[in-house]
């Protein structure tokens, strides 16, 4: 019984179902039964931000999240397509336009927790998007591109109104 | 890791009911942030988990109560209590110390009863909970109480909770026109788990001290009053002299314990300074 798990949930704006064993985490069960591999384990221990994933709108380490956090959720990986010609919304276009990364490996998660950041404060400081960001590490230290890039489209937003 | 099997019980009692049935080879669940790195560790290898993610609301809710004090579910994670009007206007010093404390997903996650109940003296809650006078209230199969949130933790790593017995929620004094503060200390990265914490709560009048409560985390096993610290500040007026003698009253009265934050000579010294700064803050501090 109790050793897998039936999941509902929305994935990228589809309704999906699978099974998964209990003790998998989110990383696991995007990777093995999706072949999604957006969110990736890196450090394991929520502080890189490699594993991010939008569980409801709140961002949470895939790694440190059992599979069964997502059922009956609404589930949003770097997968998901933004509703724009080249499937890029506005953050990543900052990043590509800022040189916002080297080898892209910790981009999905600080491009998703760049969304959230803008979301709850649409016009941060350097000290707040620090401070929102500490969470992520880049191992190539793109770190004062990655700053410029959400200022960038912080930026954007505000002059579009 | 191994697998385990995983119960969703719909009621806070229910959980305590199975947990207690299973014993040994069953854990609650919270947020799951601690649980889920003991078992990567392998330190941890659970037959069962039961998680109180489907349990009552009400366990996740922030209230006030009638008699003035904060009502927190053991559910609310770390950044609803962080984010909370009420806690903000309230508790300032909690939404303060939460700014601080490892980075959005965590908080996002973690959940209170959780953090208090993993009983890792690293976390930095819990000194300022108990400064401020907090208690707990913990459900079991057959019944509940309600103890001081000083009492909770036994040790590194443990509680008084009995087998089956769970963090139902949290009930904090407001900080009214008391003053406080909480510093920490991290010797890695910014918003690492503390080397030291400190958490000062202080009645005064202007610059005069009518009661103080000292609490330091993180150097010892377990959060830990300083009352030799607290009984020198009683009814004077703080100047550097005084705070001298507070500092060194501090690191005297306690043990502290080294680990890859700090070593103990280095958490002592840290400790003379930062209890210090801590009651200026507070002093500072609304
Ligand atoms: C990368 C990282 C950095 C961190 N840095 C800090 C830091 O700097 N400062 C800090 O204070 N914390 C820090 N934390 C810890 C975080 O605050 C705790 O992991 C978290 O609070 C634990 O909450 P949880 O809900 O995830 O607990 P869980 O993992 O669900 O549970 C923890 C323990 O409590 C038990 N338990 C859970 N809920 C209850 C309950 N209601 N009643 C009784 N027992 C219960 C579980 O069985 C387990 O033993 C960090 C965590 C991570 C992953
Ligand atoms: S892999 Fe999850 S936070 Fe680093
Ligand atoms: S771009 Fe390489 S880790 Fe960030």
């Amino acid at each position: 019984m109790g050793t897998t798990r039936t999941l509902r949930f929305t994935l990228n704006g589809e309704p999906v179902t699978t099974e998964a064993p209990s003790h998998w985490n989110v990383v696991e069960l995007l990777q093995n039964r999706f072949n999604l591999y957006g969110a990736r384990e890196s450090c394991g221990q929520g502080l890189c931000g490699c594993c991010t994933v939008l569980v409801d709108g709140v961002a949470v380490s895939g790694c440190l999240s059992l599979a069964a956090r997502v059922d009956g959720a609404d589930v949003r990986t770097i997968e998901a397509p933004a509703a724009t010609e080249d499937g890029l919304d506005d953050v990543q276009q900052a990043f590509i336009e800022s040189g916002a990364f080297q080898c892209g490996y910790c981009t999905p998660g600080f491009v998703l927790m760049t969304r959230k950041l803008l979301d709850e404060c649409p016009q941060p400081d350097d000290e707040d998007i620090r401070h929102y960001l500490s969470g992520n590490l880049c191992r190539c230290a793109a770190y004062p591109e990655i700053v410029a890039a959400v200022r960038l489209v912080a930026q954007r937003r505000a002059t579009r109104g | 890791m191994k697998p385990f099997e995983l119960l969703e019980p719909r009621t806070l009692r229910e959980a305590a009911t199975l947990l207690h049935a299973a014993g040994d080879a069953a854990r609650p669940v919270g947020g799951g942030v601690a649980i889920m790195l003991m078992l990567k560790m392998g330190v941890l290898q659970p037959e069962t988990l039961v998680s109180l993610a489907s349990v009552e609301d009400r366990y996740s809710t922030i209230a006030l109560d009638d008699d003035g004090q904060l009502r927190i579910g053991a559910l609310a994670t770390l950044r609803a209590i962080e984010r909370s009007g009420l806690v903000r206007d309230r508790i300032p010093v909690l939404a303060q110390a939460l700014r601080r404390l490892s980075n959005v997903r965590v908080r996002n996650v973690a959940t209170l009863g959780g953090h208090l109940a993993h009983a890792d003296p690293h976390m930095d809650l819990p000194p300022v909970l108990i400064a401020l006078g907090a208690s707990v209230r913990v459900v079991g199969p057959a019944g509940e109480r309600v103890m001081p949130l000083a009492d909770l933790h036994a040790g590194y790593l443990e509680t008084v909770l009995a087998r089956g017995e769970l963090i139902a929620e949290v009930t904090c004094p407001v900080q009214g026109s008391r003053r406080a503060a909480y510093l920490k200390c991290t010797t890695r990265a910014a918003d690492d788990w503390p080397a030291l914490g400190v958490a000062a709560v202080l009645e005064a009048e202007g610059e005069v001290v009518r009661s103080a409560r000292l609490v330091v985390s993180a150097a010892t096993d377990v959060p830990t009053r300083l009352s030799r610290a607290e009984a020198l500040l009683r009814g004077v007026r703080i100047d550097d002299a005084l705070l001298a003698r507070v500092g060194e009253a501090a690191a005297a009265e306690v043990t502290p314990i080294g680990d890859e934050h700090g070593s103990a000579a280095y958490k002592r010294e840290l400790l003379d300074v930062y209890v210090r700064r801590a009651v200026r803050a507070a002093l500072a501090a609304r």
